[in-house]
């Protein structure tokens, strides 16, 4: 019994860690709920399939966790490096894009994946393709802002969560909505979503151009 | 007293709203058609239950069936039940001058009440078409004029009914919460601009308003949903969803706030991520619930928006005094939780 004891002691301290990081808790709660939410808003669809929101909801998670490490592995004296060496913007620009090309090969790479284990019922390559190349830079954009955000706390992972997925969700409910017209056999006006994306990709690269320099002198 | 002439103006405004919005009454309606027998060829009565009506025994009642704009069936008797109950008869022909089964728009019209309708409200059926016999065997009667009654009511819209009166209430406290959320970034970039904390408490005081308005905006939200659709929440309903999302970006800002130890770093990381949420919230709240179809709301997913009929001259009226009146008593809520935070910094200054 005595062999036990410690362990319980343990487990409650475990607990009370982890009630003194309300937000960590918080962040783990908005994972569940996001992930649910998505799938939920995509399988109510009659038209839609578990394909789509599958496919979605993996790249959303291959993507947060590529993208994390995206501030945490420059700190501190890397930084004073970088800065004295370039601009912010400049900066940014080049974590943006390679952010960018590193989600579109993963999701290049899933959708590869799907196709050989489970299916693919895409019927459009190219609009799937370009869905797919607006979502890594929308996810890039937020992402890689969001990852400087975080940086400046100390629990960088849970806050790329909490102040990540609610930005996402928007841009994750468009793509699902090009998607469910890419896996129609007769595609029609696509253009106008596409349009949308886009012009919510650049809006939120204009705004993190302007604001990003702000974050970076410290 | 010059500068504090908006915030008497608020509460006017604010109480003009409340009072009017809830004293004004509804213009008469049809609420409930008990209809007895739907063949043509026979007399058909149906009892009318209305709404908001003063009919006395005695009054003299016209009602008609509209079958299209050139054909209308006249009932060939009606009569009062109670203040808000009528029963009308009507003679059908064997054949109607249309399809098989229809539903017909009723109307009602006297000179106390003026007219008013109901669509799809009694149900007509024939077993064979035959137009030519019907348009010789309808009757021929003169038209009854149409006189509306002058006065201020708010329309009579089945499903809504008295819960129109929450237009003036839900809908100003997104816009409210709107502006109020454009200020805080306002603020916010003036902190980016010139960092004195005074710029960063504002924000943060102004924020606060604004997740309070779309807090109330939900209930009252909710409250009108359960009359309307029936249900306290639900999430098919895309403009819900999006206005959680919101509601979660702005709550992750405190979090955020919460988690960074140092002042300066706090205020500065809060006002880039408030300027962020903001330019991320815009194409979320009336971007996305386009793009995404089926909406409930007025304006999305193929619905007609306000304006038109459904935004007359009296619901203006009160509306957009609502609007503008829960604008700026949302902003001196602000102020006042802006003084007070700032007053607090400089005690806790002053105890350090």
């Amino acid at each position: 019994m005595s062999s036990l004891s410690p362990i319980w002691e343990l487990i409650k301290l475990e607990l009370k860690l982890e009630w003194r990081m309300k937000y960590a808790l918080a962040g783990a709660v908005l994972y569940v709920i996001t992930t649910i939410f998505v799938l939920y808003t995509t399988l109510q669809n009659e038209q839609s399939i578990p394909w789509n929101a599958l496919f979605w909801m993996v790249a959303l998670f291959i993507t947060v966790n590529a993208v994390t490490k995206s501030f945490a592995s420059t700190s501190g004296a890397d930084n004073l490096y970088l800065y004295q060496l370039s601009s912010a913007n400049q900066v940014i620009i080049a974590k943006v894009i390679y952010n960018l090309l590193l989600i579109f090969a993963l999701l290049i790479l899933s959708f590869g994946a799907f196709s050989l284990f489970i299916e693919n019922p895409i019927e459009h390559d190219f609009l799937f393709i370009l869905t797919i190349f607006l979502g890594s830079l929308g996810f890039s954009l937020v992402l890689t802002f969001v990852s400087a955000i975080s940086n400046k706390t100390k629990n960088n992972a849970v806050f790329m969560a909490i102040l990540g997925f609610p930005l996402i969700i928007p841009i994750l409910l468009g793509l699902i909505k090009l998607t469910e017209k890419a896996l129609e056999s007769n595609v029609q006006n696509y253009l106008n979503d596409i349009a949308i994306l886009a012009a919510i990709d650049m809006i939120l690269f204009g705004v993190i151009l302007i604001l990003f320099p702000f974050l970076w002198k410290d | 007293m010059k500068k504090h002439w908006w915030k008497a103006l608020s509460v006017l405004i604010v109480l003009y709203t409340i009072i009017a919005g809830l004293i004004i009454p509804l213009k008469p309606g049809i609420l409930k058609i008990k209809q007895s027998g739907l063949n043509t060829g026979q007399i058909i009565t149906a009892e009318v239950n209305t709404y908001n009506t003063r009919y006395e025994n005695g009054d003299k009642l016209d009602a008609y069936l509209k079958i299209n704009d050139k054909v209308k069936l006249y009932s060939s008797s009606s009569k009062i039940l109670g203040k808000e109950k009528v029963e009308l008869t009507f003679d059908v022909p064997a054949y109607l001058p249309q399809v098989k089964s229809f539903d017909y728009t009723l109307i009602l019209v006297d000179p106390k009440h003026g007219p008013f309708v109901r669509p799809s409200a009694i149900t007509l059926k024939q077993d064979k078409v035959d137009i030519e016999q019907a348009l010789a065997t309808w009757p021929k009667q003169n038209e009854i004029p149409l006189k509306f009654i002058d006065g201020i009511k708010f329309p009579f819209r089945t499903i809504l009914y008295e819960s129109i009166r929450n237009t003036f209430y839900h809908v100003p406290m997104w816009f409210a919460m709107v502006f109020i959320l454009f200020a805080a970034m306002w603020y916010s970039i003036r902190y980016l601009v010139k960092p004195v904390f005074r710029f960063d408490i504002a924000a943060r005081s102004l924020t606060s308003i604004g997740v309070i308005l779309g807090i109330l905006g939900c209930l009252t939200g909710s409250v009108w949903a359960k009359g309307t659709w029936g249900t306290w929440w639900t999430f098919q309903e895309i403009k819900l969803n999006v206005s959680a999302i919101a509601l979660l970006i702005y709550f992750a800002y405190f979090i955020l706030r919460s988690a960074i130890q140092d002042e300066e770093q706090k205020a500065r990381v809060a006002s880039v991520y408030n300027i962020f949420a903001f330019v991320a919230m815009v194409p979320l709240l009336f971007v996305v619930p386009r793009m995404v179809a089926s909406s409930l709301h007025p304006g999305n997913g193929g619905n007609p928006g306000f304006g038109g009929e459904d935004l007359d001259n009296t619901l203006r009226m009160v509306f957009y005094p609502a609007i503008i009146g829960w604008t700026l008593f949302s902003f001196w809520l602000a102020e006042l939780l802006y003084r007070y935070q700032l007053l607090q910094e400089k005690m806790d200054e002053e105890f350090d």
